[in-house]
């Protein structure tokens, strides 16, 4: 006969006789005697577990894990609805919402209707200038975060009348920084950087640029002003994001807008028909 | 400064791990932060004295293992360690470069009593 006195449910290394393994024949079973192999209860492995102190917990979950499983129940809700959403990141002062309110024009010629989530730590500029121009517009006041998250997407969703936009851009807060970690749901990111900031800005802000499907160079009017080495430029970009396109825009002039929308309209046509890149920043 | 969310979220999470297993109190939190991340350790130290106040990791250590950049050469298939952000591939000069490791975000393990 062989014992182990371990018990084999919870590995407690109880050994208390009633849960000793015991390999018997059905002849020696007495009258009245229970033959189990584990009879304390769960309180003992409680009492058991607590008695060891401290205590190692494996954990391995990520700290965007909850942040991801929203964005992921967003992006399905954005393909089942037939909704193509740009996850737009930039420093603070780039033109992103004069680029937008420009795009939506443009679009409108293509038969697109453009949407907005603005995301800033305070007021409402932003939304409302896009409002003006007839853009269906919500903004989203983060206080002191620096980025938006997937639930305030989700929360901000809400309000907006989705059945009318084909093309839904989130202008996140103005930040290279922060927001590259957070899964908003999108299909696609855009990188914008202007011409004013330099041409280093993917060497300073790698993170971000390598999870940009598309980096756009704006205020390229500025360009010759502001001394800007597109050759050098280009090349930060493909050090740091080899997988992205790029192209040069100036909301004033109209230069590359033709260029951008046709991204948008094409990279929209990839997305309805399921062939959308994953996303580069998936590495949860 | 959004360390201070990451943080909160790893307390999140230790605490609910710890309140599952009938702990008292989380003696120990141990992350492991890629170095390509947008996160830094410093930070993420800084945000912690101010996030534990009040919550099962009052008394806590944090300790965080970085993990160094590994990526893969998609024109050659060299793998190597490279340098931060520097993604060129010693073999074949590429840039198209495939982040193995280097972006973790995780809390690894947890110590309660």
């Amino acid at each position: 006969m062989e014992e182990v006195d371990m018990c084999r449910e919870c590995g407690c290394g109880s050994s208390r006789d009633d849960n000793t393994i015991k390999i018997f024949k059905p002849s020696e079973i007495v009258e009245g005697i229970t033959i189990s192999h584990h009879e304390h209860s769960n309180q003992l492995h409680l009492e058991r577990q607590q008695s060891i102190s401290p205590k190692h917990i494996n954990i391995d979950i990520s700290l965007l894990h909850a942040n991801n499983r929203i964005a992921e129940r967003n992006r399905g809700f954005f393909y089942a609805k037939g909704l193509f959403v740009i996850n737009m990141i930039s420093s603070p002062g780039s033109g992103k919402t004069t680029l937008l309110a420009k795009s939506a024009d443009l679009l409108h010629q293509k038969g697109l209707r453009l949407g907005v989530i603005v995301g800033d730590l305070a007021s409402c500029n932003d939304a409302s200038k896009l409002e003006k121009a007839g853009i269906p517009a919500v903004q989203v006041t983060t206080g002191r975060l620096c980025h938006l998250d997937a639930q305030m997407i989700f929360s901000a969703l809400q309000r907006l009348p989705l059945d009318q936009i084909h093309v839904l851009v989130i202008e996140n807060v103005g930040n290279l920084v922060c927001p590259g970690d957070f899964d908003l749901g999108e299909a696609c990111r855009v990188v914008l950087f202007s011409v004013t900031e330099g041409e280093d800005k993917p060497l300073k802000y790698p993170y971000v640029f390598h999870s940009a499907n598309l980096v756009i160079i704006s205020k390229y009017d500025l360009a010759v002003a502001a001394e800007f080495d597109e050759s050098s430029a280009l090349e930060n970009v493909q050090r740091i994001s080899h997988h992205a396109q790029i192209i040069k825009v100036s909301s004033k002039t109209s230069e590359g807008l033709e260029q951008w929308i046709n991204w948008l309209v094409k990279t929209r046509e990839e997305f309805l028909k399921g062939q959308c890149v994953e996303p580069i920043y998936s590495h949860h | 400064m959004h360390e201070l969310s990451l943080i909160q979220e790893a307390i999140r999470i230790a605490e609910a791990h710890a309140k599952a297993a009938n702990a008292n109190c989380i003696n120990r939190i141990i992350l492991r932060v890629g170095a390509l991340t947008g996160a830094v350790p410093e930070a993420l130290e800084f945000a912690f004295e101010v996030a534990r106040q009040g919550t099962l990791a009052e008394n806590a250590s944090l300790e965080i293992e970085t993990v160094d950049p590994c990526v893969s050469c998609l024109d050659c298939g060299h793998q190597y360690n490279c340098e931060g952000w520097e993604l060129i591939c010693p073999q074949c000069g590429s840039f198209n470069a495939k982040i193995i490791k280097g972006l973790e975000l995780d809390v690894k393990t947890i110590e309660v009593a």
